[in-house]
């Protein structure tokens, strides 16, 4: 009994640990986005990277105008906070050209050329005067670098040398929601998000509209061809969009809609698989309590909006569902037909599109655009979760 | 519902009687305008007019005089199908009209208007939200009927305060000063006075006593519904699906280039499209110019056998390209996506607690703009300081430290290497819709009776026996939707590609797909009649895959039975 | 009744939509080319005519820069009104989405296109030939701009000919620009390599040269790199014209990718990224690293400068280091304001063309740091190496004197064509899945098909 427990334990475990794993893969592109868009330009090319957005931290020192910078320097043993007072100081390494490993560390300034060379290993090179312990030795440079000078901001005449590109800069933890404001500022997307929504609500509302009747009409009501047109309708499911996306356009043209909104709402208002979804739908209703309306004289547009709609609200939200994250999230036709000019009738994928290029510089920005057209159907998926997950279940046992 | 009771064609009033003369008449009339309309296109009246949009005109209207001299006769000699035609005839009309309307209004250009607007007057629509469950609060009161009434009441104002605040912010009374100033020209009069007259016209043959005069019947009445409940979507579908689909067949068949009127050229661009040959080499290494006539063909792969091998040239390089690296994709992409969901479903099937969050959570990244998420893994997949190498150089390390593997950093370039192009995007797509399967996977599950496992169990079944004896069969008709729907989606895959790649090709062309193809060569080279043509070969490419899943799911479940 | 009430809530929003929809037909900016405004041409003629103008801004610093522009032209332009639209990137595809909206009438009146994309637009009838009305043009002489991009911009396809009387004008150059290199003289002083400024000075600014400043500078961390490049024709095209290659032969009628000169420049860029592997991945966007202090020599043109005077780190140009030959190999890079075919206001439209191109605009977009005039002038010269930083302008203008290849279209062929074939392949050679044998054996059979037959 007691191994069975342990046995039952170990599975659920090794059950939980699996789905974490793949859960966490799942939330990382988005928690990367969401922190990243709220970094500063210079944080995000950081290596190695880090999740939480910092800023360096500055410090103000009497004689110095300008804000120092912070950085942690190692001085007696010790990790500390000392501000970068100076960089780009020319600092050499120097060795006697008979014994190249007793190498000195000497600023550059320290130094003087001899006008003097010497041969060392068939390469003519320069001697220098380098003090050593207090005595004038010729010596050859090996190499050179750069040094910063850092002190101690409590004490400034304690000094520190060292690397100002590996040094570790003092951060802190800062959020830069100010990111959002700038990109909205940049891309003109407010107007993007208004775009998109008043496209999604036109298209799902157009589009539950035009299904819902001609659903009813396929399940509910007998007339000629009806049958024909309903196998018809079934066999364009199956067309995919692209196919429709040269002529669509060339129609587009003649009936002046390029670079306008209505392009991309109207045409996608009659859709075979939404009527085809609702016909699914309608055909299980029973048909004795429509008989019986029909009977007390009600009209089939009663029947349909007062008794088979309010039984329905399930299965139009599976449509309004496939819909709204069909339209939010379209590209490739908006890319087509509207303007890349006119950015008052871009949508978010469009802006987004374009943000790219112009604020590649900048990946903060380009990620908080990209939340900013991820969030609103995120928050939407949030609210209505279970109902969400729920109804595309549903549709795909059926479908 | 109640004229069919009443015996036909039994009295008829003078004033029925005259209905009926005056619609004949209108039908007649109309017929005659019908036919000048179709005269016009030829008239030289419409300057500018493609050849094929009047002849388009002229079919049509000639269609409706036609019809329409029928229907005047069968109207006076009081049949039915008189009554049907007018009443299709005119609604045709009457949608037109309306649709002229609409259209010389300016109600579809205003959308964009609209858009101005929306981003303030929006919030008033939330205000009408909050008017509604402020009255539809008022169904927990039902023990207080006056605090149920007052809620009402207060809901209701709250709304149409909403929705009139709603109007005003987005700019109603402008709008409609608009409409009647854009309708105020002889077109919109004229749109506006066909509205009515095809209105009354309708209404006139739509009258029970009309209806009774020309033999009505309970069927005809339903028949009539059902066409005009279906009429929105199926106007809308001709125009906007069917028509735009013939039309692309069409184009298929033509140079058009959205430039210049189109010319015919036949089988021209399909011949290009699948001009191929296959050419056997002397040496792995021969160039493919001493081979192929280079003038047109291209080499597209070859196949190294021993001191020997195979060339394979087209003329359409490209396409070829795009075929290999999009069904590369597809065959990647699904047993990806598809066989972690099966693992993924099953375990949420046990009924553990918390299987609801993990299931929400696996859905997300299938809800999110595909835009949004290529710009995100632009960045994780970034060479030097993405955060995926980051992981495989901790990966390493960890490795060598603890297992002295000796193995060294592979440091990949994702999107810039020709090798992991492809890959990058398959992982992608891989991640976006493993969710979405495992969700669709937990429904076929759940259909699975609890009592075939509880057989099984007594039957002495282990789990790994039930999973494939039981799970597995009774689940195909979800893996066949699942397979099928994830290979449609893939076979069509382009906006990871245009975002993350560049160029969108990819490196030495390693991620052209036949959609960035087809787009390429309709919208970069307005080659539009070439795409057309692309567009019906991946369409038969996309159809012939999925009729082979279908006979593989019916195979198996034969086999099954 | 609650559903009652909701439904017709539902009704009358939707129908107030579309209402509303109506309403902003009007105070929204119409379209001039847009019938379905009635009330447009009833406009009194007092009105001023709109006129859109587009070009390529690659970052929010240019788009200001010719915001700004737009707005003084505006108020000097008189009947004129000017509305600036700043258009895609070079990543989103400025050109192709432009061909679309010239397709369906919606382009801007006046645009700028790049100088390799003129032949295809022209030919395609695209863009109006303005030669007329530069002839009734009193003072307007073509010759006061560059001979190289004029050739291109007044090349006749019907007769072949090119020049002030060849009846073909197909719009005037914007600015010109070559290439030179961004240096982070934080990462090079750091480095302990030689200052490239003074190498160049001394004359010794050359291949070798490069690649040791680049070596040094890559050793200092595997996220530093020596040198940057973007993915496309420009970068790659320098090395082949420095080792005396090229993309065409001379009269651009034939790939000539495949000759030994070409062929060793591209060897030589090879081993940058393969061999020394000193340089930014190829294909991956070099820019955001230089600006975040992590490359050492970025090559990019004069149009990069807005950007990058936002950086922290000390900065400077240098020119293009000489290859074999003795020349850097540069670019005349060049791009044309051009009109929209089917504009209704082509004066209009020619006279906003002039304005852009004056030698007083032109001071000021260089002022602002965008770019080289496109007039010939000592003054236009002196003006711009004023306009700092970068201290070092002289880098473009030895640029700009080192004889270099001009940017062009492809009169005999299709240059996107020939670009889709030719960048995949080089890019395969860069990363490594090519040789340069392989490349040079087969690449002209497949170019070559974008020629004319």
């Amino acid at each position: 009994m007691k191994s069975y427990r342990v046995i039952t334990f170990l599975k659920n475990l090794s059950m939980y640990l699996i789905l974490t794993f793949f859960a966490l893969v799942m939330l990382f592109p988005f928690i990367y986005m969401l922190t990243t868009s709220l970094k500063l330009p210079a944080d995000t090319f950081r290596y190695p990277p880090r999740l939480l957005p910092r800023e360096p931290a500055f410090t103000e020192l009497p004689g110095y105008p300008d804000k120092l910078p912070l950085y942690y320097v190692e001085k007696d043993g010790q990790r500390r906070e000392f501000a970068l007072v100076r960089s780009n100081i020319r600092i050499g390494t120097f060795a006697p050209p008979e014994n190249p490993s007793a190498v000195v560390e000497r600023f550059l300034s320290e130094v003087t050329p001899t006008g003097q060379s010497v041969t060392v290993n068939g390469q003519e090179r320069e001697l220098f005067q380098v003090l050593v312990d207090g005595q004038s030795v010729p010596m050859i440079q090996l190499s050179q670098t750069t040094v910063g000078e850092f002190v101690d901001p409590e004490n400034p005449e304690i000094k520190a040398y060292q690397n100002v590109r590996l040094s570790q800069p003092v951060e802190k933890i800062t959020w830069h929601f100010e990111n959002y404001q700038k990109v909205i500022e940049l891309q003109g997307l407010d107007r993007a998000l208004t775009n998109t929504a008043l496209v999604t609500i036109l298209v799902v509302i157009g589009q539950l509209a035009t299904s819902v009747l001609g659903g009813y009409a396929f399940a509910r009501l007998k007339f000629p061809g009806r049958d024909t047109l309903f196998v018809f309708y079934l066999g364009t499911i199956m067309i995919p969009f692209v196919m429709l996306i040269v002529p669509l356009y060339q129609l587009m043209v003649l009936i002046g809609w390029t670079d306008r909104l209505a392009a991309l709402i109207v045409p996608w208002i009659f859709t075979a698989y939404g009527t085809f979804l609702m016909r699914q739908h309608f055909i299980t209703f029973p048909k004795e309590i429509e008989e019986a309306a029909l009977l007390d004289g009600a009209s089939r547009l009663q029947i349909l909006k007062d008794i088979i709609l309010p039984a329905s609200v399930p299965a139009l939200a599976t449509q309004a569902t496939f819909t709204f994250l069909y339209a939010w999230n379209s590209f490739l036709w908006p890319l087509v037909v509207i303007n890349v000019g006119n950015e008052k009738n871009h949508v978010l994928t469009l802006a987004l599109n374009v943000l790219r290029g112009r604020a590649s510089d900048t990946p903060n920005l380009i990620l908080a655009g990209a939340a900013i057209a991820i969030l609103p159907p995120l928050i939407v998926f949030i609210l209505g979760q279970r109902f969400f997950v729920e109804s595309v279940a549903s549709s795909g046992v059926k479908g | 519902m109640t004229h069919a009771s009443h015996p036909a064609g039994e009295l008829l009033t003078p004033h029925t009687l005259l209905v009926l003369r005056l619609l004949a008449a209108w039908r007649a009339l109309f017929s005659l305008l019908a036919l000048l309309g179709a005269l016009a296109p030829w008239t030289g009246l419409l300057p500018g007019l493609p050849v094929w949009q009047g002849l388009l005109i002229s079919v049509a209207l000639g269609l409706a005089a036609v019809f329409s001299l029928l229907a005047s006769r069968d109207i006076l000699l009081r049949r039915h199908r008189g009554r049907m035609l007018s009443l299709v005839l005119d609604y045709l009309s009457l949608v037109a009209c309306f649709i002229a309307v609409l259209q010389i209004g300016g109600v579809f250009l205003g959308i964009d208007a609209l858009g101005e607007v929306f981003g303030r007057s929006i919030w008033f629509l939330f205000v009408v939200l909050a008017g509604y469950l402020l009255g539809a609060a008022g169904d927990y009161f039902l023990h207080d009927p006056r605090t149920e009434a007052l809620l009402r009441q207060i809901g209701k104002w709250v709304m149409l305060f909403g929705a009139l605040a709603f109007l005003v912010v987005a700019n109603l009374p402008q709008g409609l000063l608009a409409l009647a100033r854009n309708l105020a020209n002889p077109a919109g009069l004229g749109a506006v006075a066909g509205m009515v007259v095809f209105g009354l016209a309708l209404w006139a043959m739509w009258r029970s006593p009309t209806a009774l005069a020309l033999n009505a019947r309970t069927g005809h009445e339903q028949m009539l519904s059902g066409w005009l409940f279906l009429s929105p979507n199926l106007l809308g579908f001709l125009i906007f699906f069917a028509g735009p689909l013939l039309l692309s067949f069409y184009f298929s068949f033509t140079d058009s280039d959205a430039f210049n009127p189109p010319n015919w050229v036949g089988l021209a661009n399909y011949a290009r499209i699948l001009n191929v040959t296959i050419k056997p080499l002397a040496s792995p290494d021969q160039l493919a110019r001493e081979v192929l006539d280079i003038s047109v063909y291209d080499e597209v792969g070859r196949l190294k056998i021993g001191n020997g091998g195979l060339l394979f040239g087209a003329e359409d390089r490209f396409f070829w390209l795009a075929l290999r690296n999009t069904l590369m994709y597809a065959l990647a992409v699904v047993p990806l996506s598809v066989i972690p969901a099966l693992v993924l479903a099953n375990i949420l099937n046990s009924k553990l607690p918390g299987m609801k969050f993990f299931r929400a959570v696996y859905f997300i990244p299938s809800i999110a703009a595909i835009v949004g998420i290529a710009l995100v893994w632009q960045w994780l997949y970034n060479a030097t300081v993405g955060y995926i190498n980051y992981f495989i150089t901790l990966a390493v390390e960890f490795l060598n430290n603890t297992f002295q593997a000796g193995l060294t950093d592979p440091k990949i370039r994702w999107v810039s290497d020709e090798r992991t192009a492809l890959l990058s995007i398959i992982i992608i797509a891989a991640w976006q819709t493993m969710g979405f399967n495992t969700v669709l996977f937990l429904a076929g599950l759940q259909n699975i009776p609890g009592e075939l496992y509880e057989a099984a169990t007594v039957d002495g079944a282990g789990a790994w026996d039930k999973f494939w004896r039981i799970t597995l069969p009774l689940l195909a008709p979800s893996t066949f939707y699942v397979v099928s729907t994830t290979t449609i989606q893939a076979m069509q895959v382009f906006e990871q590609v245009f975002i993350l790649m560049n160029p969108p090709e990819g490196p030495n062309n390693s991620t052209i797909t036949l959609v960035l193809y087809l787009y390429r060569s309709g919208f970069q080279n307005f080659k539009q009649g070439y795409a057309s043509a692309l567009a019906w070969v991946l369409f038969i490419v996309i159809f012939g895959l999925t009729l082979i899943q279908f006979r593989q799911q019916r195979r198996s479940s034969i086999y099954e039975n | 009744m609650n559903r009652k009430l909701w439904m017709l809530a539902n009704v009358f929003v939707l129908a107030a939509l579309v209402l509303a929809a109506c309403g902003g037909g009007t105070p929204a900016p119409a379209q001039p080319q847009q019938p379905a405004q009635p009330e447009q041409p009833q406009q009194p003629a007092a009105e001023e005519i709109t006129i859109r103008w587009r070009t390529r801004p690659d970052n929010q610093e240019e788009i200001n820069v010719y915001s700004t522009i737009s707005k003084e032209l505006d108020a000097q332009l008189d009947g004129i009104k000017l509305v600036y639209e700043p258009g895609g990137t070079e990543g989103a595809n400025y050109q192709d989405q432009l061909r679309t909206e010239v397709a369906a009438g919606t382009a801007p009146d006046v645009f700028w296109i790049p100088g390799t994309d003129i032949a295809d637009f022209a030919t395609r009838g695209l863009i109006l030939n303005i030669a007329d009305l530069a002839a009734r043009t009193e003072g307007f002489d073509v010759n006061a701009f560059y001979p190289g991009p004029m050739y291109h911009l007044t090349y006749n396809p019907a007769n072949g000919q090119s020049g002030a009387n060849s009846g073909a004008l197909w719009g005037l150059p914007r600015d010109v620009s070559t290439f030179a290199l961004y240096l982070n003289l934080d990462l090079i002083e750091e480095a302990g390599a030689p200052d490239p400024r003074e190498l160049a000075k001394q004359g010794k600014w050359d291949w070798e040269a490069f690649l040791d400043v680049a070596k040094k500078t890559r050793a200092l961390g595997s996220d530093i790199y020596g040198y940057g490049a973007s993915a496309w024709w420009g970068p790659y095209g320098v090395w082949l014209n420095a080792a005396g290659g090229g993309f065409f032969n001379a009269d651009r009628t034939a790939c000539a990718l495949n000759t030994p000169e070409s062929l060793k420049g591209l060897e030589f860029q090879r081993a940058l990224y393969q061999e020394h592997d000193v340089a930014v991945p190829y294909g991956e966007d070099p820019e955001p690293p230089f600006r975040a202090g992590k490359v050492a020599m970025f090559q990019n043109g004069r149009w990069a400068t807005p950007g990058i005077r936002t950086v922290t780190f000390n900065w400077d140009v240098v020119e293009l280091p000489k290859g074999p030959n003795g020349h850097m190999g540069n670019w005349l890079f060049w791009g044309a304001y051009v009109i929209n075919a089917k504009t209704q206001h082509p004066e209009q439209a020619w006279k906003l063309l002039q304005a852009l191109t004056t030698a007083e605009t032109q001071g000021k977009v260089a002022a602002l740091g965008a770019n080289i005039p496109s007039r010939v002038g000592q003054e236009a010269f002196d003006a711009f190496l004023t306009f700092t930083p970068p201290a070092n302008n002289q880098a473009f203008l030895n640029g700009l004197a080192d004889n270099p290849a001009t940017e062009g279209p492809l009169w005999a062929g299709s240059w996107p064509e020939y670009d889709k074939i030719m960048g995949p392949a080089i890019q395969a050679v860069l990363t490594g899945s090519k040789t340069v044998e392989e490349f040079g054996a087969t690449i002209c059979d497949e170019a070559n098909k974008a020629f004319n037959k």
